[in-house]
């Protein structure tokens, strides 16, 4: 090696050092932010409960709304979760409940109950991007995708509004609904604020914000989010009531009993 | 007045030749500077401007339904069944290559490895794509050749009963090209091969498909009519330098017109994409102007004097005949369909520019000419020696001796054309205006054969809103499912597909796959969960395409197999027949392409009516001005009436559907039809009045037919020779108006050279005030 191009590498190196050492020496591993974005966003607190309001509106402005308790419980298991949802809203959907087990790297195991059948039905997960009771964001949007099934990459590191933030890309390992999204990363929470995804034909087709952020049991929330499809003009707001951590609550209660008829404590 | 400046303007004109042919040609390349910014629009719902009724409401329910304009159908055939690995596996590369394909709204795309099935296997309920990837093995191929013909929601629409073909229906991004899109998927498929066939079919490929071949239709033929017609010309008058001077007089129009047009932002239409060969057409007026001009050459033996006698004798019927064209084009601005306006427009302000190179530009090149050559050239203009000449005076000598029998005759073949006229029947089917065997019509046809059916309708069926998400009520939704079975009766009605039939397969499959349930359930609770379940797995647009949000309205997909516009009608009236049969409160209102082209054709016809009474009455007193008197005006009109009931008894005998371009051309022809029949009646009464010793009126039409008589049949040979060239085009419409225009033309001729002396013959008396009256 010539000495010129040695100290290039030296200045180079030093120069990232010096760019690097504001951000809280923070080393650039980008799939090690995602790690942290998914514990801050999706693993919070042992336990979780939340009042949430869905309102879904289409290009032509007309709404439809779901009204949903969410319940989420930590397993021992690294990364496994329970999650447990009860519909109050629309009327005709009322008790009915659904259940999921989440495993970060296999298909989650889902249950429905339809209460006009009494009928406790498992239904299969084959597509984890697929739509989340008729509204614009995935299964995966709501509950977390494997940090593992992606490469992600560190773009830049930029503001937005007003807070630091890391872009990540990621791009799907396997088949995806779509090629490559692009997060921002808030560098103090590691909330994402904002991710943008880009379809097969690589244009933008899909875009989620996460506002009003308040801290809630010492636990920086995302109040509000939105999921906006950019193609059909439909979009979907999800608000976070009532939210509740820490509730001490039992994963074996999440079960076929609490489907059909949910501890009264669940619902307060 | 206006004769004062017209006179002026030739005088100017045969002065000042030079400066007035610098003058045109600098104007022209003016206008030819606009040529390169032109657009093409064949989108047959640009026909009707943005507000008409169908077109708000069509955009209200693509909106609330989150509907597509545009859907191009891919079909993929093969003899002897696409269940193997070979056509499974070509049929996943496909739809790949079509998902990633700009242009196409990929997340709606149906085909076997997109649409949503709804399957219970051991318990476990699936909702999800068909086929994500091809079977392996023999059970995977059984279990999805069961799936398919299981499910009836597949049958007919992705798959043909046969198992022969199958289809990916292709949605399109709003502005995407249809025909771009179609070449990228013709791509895709030619990379595949093999025992299998492709289609690609839909309205926006045969739309783009020939908005493309319009515009080149447009570069070729219009200079190959006007090739045809200097080579016509040349022969008749034998001289090379008038022939230009003619040809040029219909260029210069052509380019100031089209150029104006251009530049005003008018995007071409296929009706305007005629003009060209319109105005090169009614360019050839000016042969009557000519053939004058080699008349009088022969007496005066000067030329200017010559130039100055001719516009003298012929400028009155000349200025008349353009006024009689301009209108009968003129009328149309009075429609409500956008591209007939800009085309009536177009035309009449070419019609008119021609009248003024007329009196400018044509006599300032006669100047140019060698008399010498004028000279040996009219040689052959003598009444006596010509041999047209002669023919034109004995035809019209038999219509003058033997008046009864020629209108006889003619009565006879009016009444017959007055039957075939009832026969048409009104329809217009765009893939149609293709040919047979083309590429766009043979998709279209064996798609249709295979499938469901490539033209779509909507039909809403809604609540006016007394329950709350009345769509959810069992009623409700046996209503619709009837519906649907009513339509399915009709024969060109392929496929339905409603809510219901998710209803229904959702209800069988959480029953264990059994049959018996597959049905409509008996309560609103029930199916609302039903269809939140299938919500939560499914792709949101499948339930968004066929319930409105607030579930007050269905939308049934109707697929028909063919695109003629009466299909749609009858789909409508069956509709109207079952809300008779089954009294609910529910509204059904039809949208989509196809009813649509309903409104569209229906429109097309109404303003066609109303346009052909408005040209017979404005072309009527245009002929009662010119004449000064009504009278004289009838006899010019009956011609023109019999050419025109000739040609749709003619229409309606052969079974041709009256489609826009026939309807449009009603209009046209006549404002140029009576053109014939102005300069005989003009140049026969100016013969009479000037006032030989004792004016006979078999020797005066004798002598109109045999001189400005030679000038009508050479207008009319020119104009035919201009649109026969349309007769070898690729695309039907044209050949209908090169066809119709071809034979208008001779047959009014005819008509004008034979019917009006038997006519002047018989009504003599009524004609000529007493005391006056001719022998």
């Amino acid at each position: 090696m010539t000495k010129l191009a040695f100290k290039t590498i030296v200045a180079a190196a030093a120069l990232a050092l010096t760019a690097a050492a504001p951000s809280n020496a923070q080393k650039a591993d980008p799939a090690g932010i995602v790690r942290k974005m998914h514990q801050a966003f999706f693993y919070q607190g042992e336990s979780f409960r939340a009042r949430v309001k869905m309102t879904l509106t289409d290009a032509s402005g007309s709404e439809r709304l779901r009204e949903l308790t969410m319940l989420r419980v930590n397993m021992p298991k690294r990364g496994d979760q329970r999650y447990f949802m009860y519909f109050h809203a629309p009327g005709d959907v009322r008790r009915m409940a659904f259940l999921v087990y989440k495993y970060p790297a296999k298909e989650s195991d889902r249950w429905l109950f339809i209460p006009a059948l009494s009928l406790v039905q498992r239904i299969a997960a084959k597509d984890a991007q697929s739509s989340f009771v008729g509204s614009d964001f995935s299964y995966e949007d709501v509950s977390g995708r494997d940090v593992e099934a992606d490469e992600h990459k560190l773009l830049r590191e930029e503001e937005h509004g007003g807070k630091p933030c890391y872009v990540i890309e990621s791009v799907p390992k396997g088949s995806a609904s779509y090629k490559r999204e692009l997060s921002w990363i808030d560098k103090a929470a590691f909330l994402p604020l904002k991710e943008e995804y880009y379809d097969v034909q690589d244009q933008l087709f899909k875009e989620f914000t996460g506002e009003e952020i308040k801290e809630v049991d010492g636990v920086p929330t995302a109040m509000k989010r939105t999921m906006k499809s950019v193609k059909t003009g439909h979009r979907t707001v999800v608000e976070f009531s009532e939210v509740k951590y820490h509730l001490g609550l039992k994963a074996e209660e999440f079960g076929e009993r609490a489907l059909r008829n949910p501890p009264g404590s669940w619902l307060k | 007045m206006n004769r004062l400046r017209s006179f002026s303007l030739v005088e100017f004109s045969v002065e000042h030749p030079r400066w007035v042919v610098f003058l045109t040609v600098l104007i022209t390349l003016g206008f030819l500077t606009r040529f390169p910014k032109v657009r093409t629009d064949t989108d047959p719902k640009n026909m009707l401007p943005p507000t008409a009724e169908v077109r708000v409401s069509n955009d209200a329910v693509e909106r609330s339904f989150g509907l597509y304009e545009d859907m191009i159908v891919v079909g993929i055939a093969n003899k002897s069944g696409i269940l193997n690995d070979g056509t499974l596996g070509k049929i996943k590369r496909i739809s790949d290559g079509i998902l990633r394909t700009p242009g196409v709204a990929a997340r709606d795309v149906a085909g076997f490895t997109t649409i949503d099935n709804v399957t219970a296997e051991g318990g476990m309920l699936r909702v999800g794509p068909l086929m994500a990837e091809a079977p392996q093995g023999d059970r995977e191929m059984e279990a999805l050749r069961k799936q398919l013909f299981e499910n009836p929601m597949f049958v007919g629409r992705i798959i043909s009963r046969d198992g022969k073909t199958a289809a990916i229906y292709v949605p399109l991004e709003k502005g995407a090209s249809g025909m771009a899109v179609a070449g990228k998927i013709r791509e895709i498929v030619g990379r595949e091969g093999g025992p299998e066939s492709y289609y690609v079919a839909g309205d926006p490929v045969a739309r783009d498909t020939f908005g493309a071949e319009m515009f080149r239709l447009m570069a070729v033929f219009a200079p190959l009519a006007g090739l045809v017609m200097f080579a016509v010309r040349y022969l008749m008058f034998g001289d090379l330098f008038l022939s230009a001077a003619l040809m040029m007089d219909a260029m210069i129009a052509i380019i100031w017109s089209m150029g104006f047009l251009i530049g005003l932002g008018f995007p071409i239409h296929i009706m305007s994409s005629m003009a060209p060969v319109f105005l090169m057409a009614i360019a050839t007026d000016s042969i009557h102007i000519f053939n004058e001009f080699y008349f009088r050459c022969k007496e005066e033996r000067d030329k200017k004097a010559a130039i100055l006698k001719t516009m003298k004798a012929v400028g009155r019927p000349v200025r008349y005949t353009a006024l009689a064209t301009t209108a009968g084009f003129a009328v149309l601005l009075f429609m409500n369909i956008i591209p007939v306006k800009v085309f009536g427009g177009l035309v009449a302000f070419g019609t008119i520019l021609l009248r003024i190179l007329s009196f400018s530009f044509v006599p300032a090149m006669f100047t140019f000419v060698k008399e010498e050559s004028i000279l040996k050239a009219s040689q052959g203009e003598e009444i006596e020696s010509s041999r047209v000449s002669r023919l034109l005076g004995r035809l019209a000598g038999l219509g003058a001796r033997r008046p009864w029998a020629v209108a006889l005759t003619g009565l006879a073949l009016f009444a017959a054309a007055v039957v075939g006229t009832t026969r048409i029947a009104v329809n217009n089917n765009m893939v149609e205006w293709f040919k047979e065997s083309s590429e766009v019509r043979t998709a279209d046809r064996v798609m249709n054969e295979a499938l469901g059916g490539t033209s779509l309708g909507y039909l809403v069926a809604g609540s006016d809103g007394k329950e709350e998400e009345f769509i959810k009520t069992p009623e409700a939704l046996r209503y619709v499912e009837g519906l649907q079975r009513a339509l399915e009766s009709l024969p060109y009605v392929g496929k339905t597909t409603s809510v219901v039939d998710y209803v229904k397969r959702i209800n069988r499959v959480l029953h264990k796959d059994d049959p018996a349930y597959e049905k409509v359930p008996d309560s609103k609770e029930l199916v609302g969960q039903y269809l939140f379940l299938f919500s939560m797995s499914a792709k949101p647009s499948d339930l968004d395409n066929v319930v409105d949000p607030s579930f007050k309205k269905a939308n049934v997909w109707v697929q028909l197999k063919t695109w003629d516009a009466k299909a749609m009608r009858g789909v409508i009236e069956a509709a109207r027949a079952y809300q008779r049969g089954n009294p609910l409160p529910m509204e059904i209102r039809p949208a989509g392409v196809a009813y649509f082209n309903l409104v569209w054709n229906d429109m097309v016809l109404w303003d066609m009516i109303k346009g052909f009474l408005l040209a017979m009455v404005v072309i009527f007193a245009i002929l009662a001005v010119n004449f000064r008197s009504p009278k004289w005006a009838l006899v010019g009109y009956v011609p023109l009436l019999f050419t025109v009931v000739l040609i749709y008894g003619a229409v309606g005998f052969m079974g041709k559907d009256f489609d826009m371009p026939i309807s449009v051309l009603s209009c046209l022809s006549l404002g140029m039809a009576v053109d014939f029949a102005i300069h005989f009646i003009n140049r026969f009464r100016s013969r009479l009045a000037e006032g030989r010793a004792a004016p006979a009126i078999e020797e005066a039409i004798v002598w109109t037919a045999a001189r400005p008589g030679k000038g009508i049949l050479r207008n009319a040979v020119l104009f035919a020779a201009a649109f026969s060239v349309m007769l070898f085009a690729p695309l039907t419409p044209y050949v209908t108006v090169g066809a119709f225009i071809v034979s208008m033309m001779l047959l009014s001729a005819t008509l004008c050279i034979v019917y009006i002396p038997a006519l002047i013959v018989l009504l003599r008396k009524w004609l000529f005030a007493a005391g006056e009256t001719p022998t």
